[in-house]
């Protein structure tokens, strides 16, 4: 898999006088203490001294070592080479390629989102994720989220008994929505993540039960990712779809929206770099689509997703995950030195420093790290 | 001058700007109140976004003489000034249409004078959704002009190149280029061939012979026929050589053609049948193995879509001067690359154009090759455009056009420069004429 490049032949690397030429690559391999949410924070650093962080998803250690000898002695800015050359190892993809754009834009002394052309929005909108093992345990993590400025929530679909018929299941799917809705008030909406879990019959019976509802969207209601699956969901239903959350590459969103198969976009910030998903976003726009990224990982990993979002002309939402466990949330404002995943009235505010904008504690990465490399 | 000044604490807070822009709102039925962010240029803004502001637009007519450049291009410049003195040229050329292509950028001025220049992206999108008519060639160059010289004032203040802030280059070494060229006899194609080799130029594009109707006889299929015939065997089996049908043929002719050179080996065919029924060109498409390029005419990546997602071309060719920009090109780049279509920017603008198109050109990994409207020998536009550019812009080393190593697209224009080449007015694009005195596609 070394040389993974399609066609697409890359020039040398840069020179070694080159100031974001980059010296070295480190990894931590992080795990939440009670979730067990795994995710990758890669720090590059340069001849010149600079530091760039990033975040991906789970990897392993040989997944990072393709990383490393992909990336070291190229430069901060050769990104499209990055995006080729880890294709492969998306997980190290979102993270090489996300560390080289901190390090790119804090060399340019602004932030990533102004790098890339933005801002397109002055706040971007966040959806929070609600967590909890019943009913009423969700309904607190909505009532938590409301109290913490939080104006939308993505709550999982309930698990289905095998003896339920269709139509107790979707009963208990809205009663599941009606009980968060009361916790949350008037003013707050609702995805419905299905986590992939639904045949597409089944699925197609859901978005059409629930359409009056108005979820925002219906999140990855199967994980059969074909046209003739998604089209039973998407011509039967008025209720948006939102997909993609396994998806890493642009070619497979181009099929789905040339087929009218998705409403939003859900690339994975854990297997997408902020550029890979900029094409996607591209893509979209033509469709009159809406990119919504999906965040199952870390912090970093959700500043540099409100970065992307500041930069998009069809962004729409972003993802928060939002451990229950105490210890989990201290971890990870430990991690960017002080909580960085707030809201205010359901916007995330945009960070108007250099790069991230964020100091990254390498104390507190070395602590939650289960391997170092 | 360092960029924290354009940027940090040191500039001087923007606002005061005049422009129009508060007395937009008279109350029209489908006027709506804003929800924040408009009018444009306000200051909602101002704790996300930068110091600097745009505040002149200048546009300049550039007509050169008759003899060494045709009288329906005269050039279409945009300057953008800032406050903290920095300023982006961007070029708005439109053939035939050069009045209307600088009216259409002073239309915009509302947008941009009072604006942010670091906002690129809200600035495109400000242009072309919020002109309400979307698209056209004339909204697309003007967009066109003003979105170039919005990223060289980016590039400029970031201290980058632009393609280093797109993400490249992905060859330093330069650009493959290809120039125009005719050989209508063996010997001139042989002659031709010796020339480009020497020149170490790769590829070149000729034309059709004639006009097409749209149903050709015997003896014209045969002359543009053996007319590729003849360039394969003068140019040898080395030298890319690609032909533009400039939509002269209708689709049953160009399935004809296409379909009869392919033992010739194009680097693609261009233009084959006009260019706004899709599935029309699809059908020449699909009888043929000759590569198709096509997209000089249309606008924003809106207009790419059909084409690539039907997979009708193998080769797109939006043209930087009208597309929109840098922000449109790169985006068609990401369509075309995700479909496994190849780039060949189309470019029979000025020099500004040609020089903004080889920053997209060197961060793109879809990327084929560069057209300019110039040939292996140097011409005299060739000096006009070394004096306007301070160097001999696009013009190919090895076959390639080198990248620019300065902050933003790369060049200085001297307004002073620009006054020895005043704007003459223009004139339509010159019609072509059948036999008995129709109309002739091209």
């Amino acid at each position: 898999m070394k040389h993974w490049r399609g066609e697409v032949a890359f020039a040398p690397p840069a020179a070694a006088d080159d100031g974001l030429a980059i010296a070295n690559l480190r990894a931590w391999r992080l795990c939440e203490p009670i979730s067990k949410r795994r995710y990758t924070v890669v720090k590059l650093e340069t001849r010149s001294g600079t530091a760039g962080f990033g975040e991906g998803g789970p990897a392993v250690a040989t997944d990072v070592a393709e990383a490393k000898s992909a990336v070291t002695g190229r430069r901060a800015t050769d990104a499209e080479f990055i995006r080729h050359q880890l294709a492969a190892w998306p997980a190290m993809e979102a993270a090489v390629n996300n560390a080289m754009l901190d390090l790119a834009a804090r060399a340019a002394s602004v932030p990533i989102y102004q790098y890339l052309g933005g801002p397109t929005r002055f706040k971007a909108r966040v959806v929070a994720d609600v967590e909890g093992e019943d009913e009423s345990a969700l309904a607190r993590s909505v009532e938590r989220g409301m109290e913490q400025g939080f104006r939308a929530f993505s709550f999982p679909i309930p698990t289905r008994d095998a003896m339920w018929r269709m139509q107790a299941y979707t009963d208990a799917i809205r009663k599941r929505l009606e009980k968060l809705k009361g916790a949350a008030g008037a003013e707050a909406d609702f995805v419905l993540d299905a986590n992939a879990m639904l045949t597409p019959g089944d699925a197609s019976f859901i978005a059409t039960a629930l359409e009056r509802n108005h979820l925002l969207w219906f999140d990855e209601p199967t994980g059969v990712l074909t046209n003739d699956a998604l089209s039973r969901i998407s011509d039967e239903s008025v209720t948006p779809v939102g997909l993609g959350r396994k998806v890493h590459d642009v070619a497979t969103f181009q099929n789905l929206l040339r087929w009218g198969c998705v409403d939003i976009l859900r690339p994975s910030m854990g297997l997408n770099s902020i550029r890979q998903i900029r094409r996607m976003a591209a893509v979209a726009e033509t469709h009159y689509v809406a990119v919504g990224p999906h965040h199952s990982g870390g912090p970093i990993g959700t500043v540099a997703a409100v970065h992307l979002a500041a930069s998009l002309p069809n962004f729409f939402a972003q993802q928060v995950p939002r451990p229950t466990a105490e210890q989990d949330r201290a971890m990870r404002a430990e991690l960017t030195s002080g909580n960085q995943e707030t809201a205010v009235d359901g916007f995330a505010q945009l960070l108007n420093r250099p790069g991230l904008g964020i100091e990254v504690n390498e104390k507190a990465l070395a602590k939650y790290s289960e391997e170092t490399l | 001058m360092i960029r924290r000044e354009f940027l940090g604490a040191m500039a001087t807070a923007a606002g005061g700007l005049k422009n129009r822009r508060s007395s937009y709102r008279i109350g029209c039925g489908c006027d709506l109140a804003p929800a924040a962010a408009l009018p444009p240029g306000s200051d909602v803004f101002k704790d996300v976004g930068s110091k600097l502001r745009i505040t002149n637009m200048k546009v300049f007519g550039i007509t050169l003489d008759e003899k060494i450049a045709r009288s329906d291009r005269p050039y279409v410049f945009v300057k953008l000034e800032t406050n903290q003195g920095v300023v982006g040229w961007g070029e708005a050329t439109l053939e035939g249409k050069a009045s209307a292509a600088m009216a259409c950028v002073n239309d915009l001025h509302d947008f941009i004078v009072g604006s942010d220049p670091m906002q690129s992206e809200h600035l495109y999108q400000l242009m072309y959704i919020g002109s309400f008519y979307r698209g056209g060639p004339v909204l697309g160059s003007a967009i066109s002009g003003i979105d170039q010289a919005i990223w060289d004032i980016r590039g400029k203040v970031l201290g980058r190149p632009v393609y280093e802030l797109l993400g490249g280059p992905i060859d330093a070494r330069g650009v493959r280029g290809y120039y125009h060229a005719q050989a209508w006899t063996l010997d001139a194609a042989r002659e031709l061939g010796e020339q480009t080799r020497e020149a170490g130029v790769t590829a070149l594009k000729f034309q059709l012979p004639t006009y097409m109707e749209w149903i050709e006889t015997n003896a014209k299929l045969t002359r543009a026929v053996k007319s590729m015939e003849t360039i394969r065997e003068g140019l040898g089996p080395d030298i890319d050589f690609a032909v533009d049908f400039h939509a002269k043929p209708s689709p049953s002719v160009a399935a004809i053609l296409v379909r009869e050179i392919e033992p010739f080996h194009l680097l693609f065919a261009e233009e084959v049948c006009p260019p706004e029924n899709v599935r029309a060109m699809q059908r020449v498409a699909k009888r043929s193995t000759t590569p198709l390029a096509t997209g000089e005419r249309l606008i924003a990546a809106y207009g790419f879509n059909d084409l690539i997602e039907l997979g009708v071309v193998d080769v797109l060719q939006p043209d930087i001067a009208h597309v929109g920009g840098i922000t449109a090109l790169w985006k068609v780049a990401a369509l075309a690359d995700a479909a496994g279509i190849r780039m060949a920017p189309h470019a029979c603008e000025g020099p500004i154009g040609g020089v903004a198109s080889l920053h997209v050109d060197a961060a793109i990994p879809n990327f084929l090759c560069q057209e300019i409207c110039g040939a292996v020998q140097s011409k005299e536009i060739n000096s006009v455009w070394e004096d306007i550019m301070g160097f001999p812009a696009m013009r190919m080393v090895d076959g390639r056009y080198p990248l620019p190593k300065k902050p933003g697209l790369g060049f200085e224009i001297q307004e002073a420069v620009l006054k020895k080449y005043p704007f003459q007015g223009t004139r339509p694009f010159p019609p072509a004429f059948h036999a008995d005195g129709s109309l002739a596609a091209q």
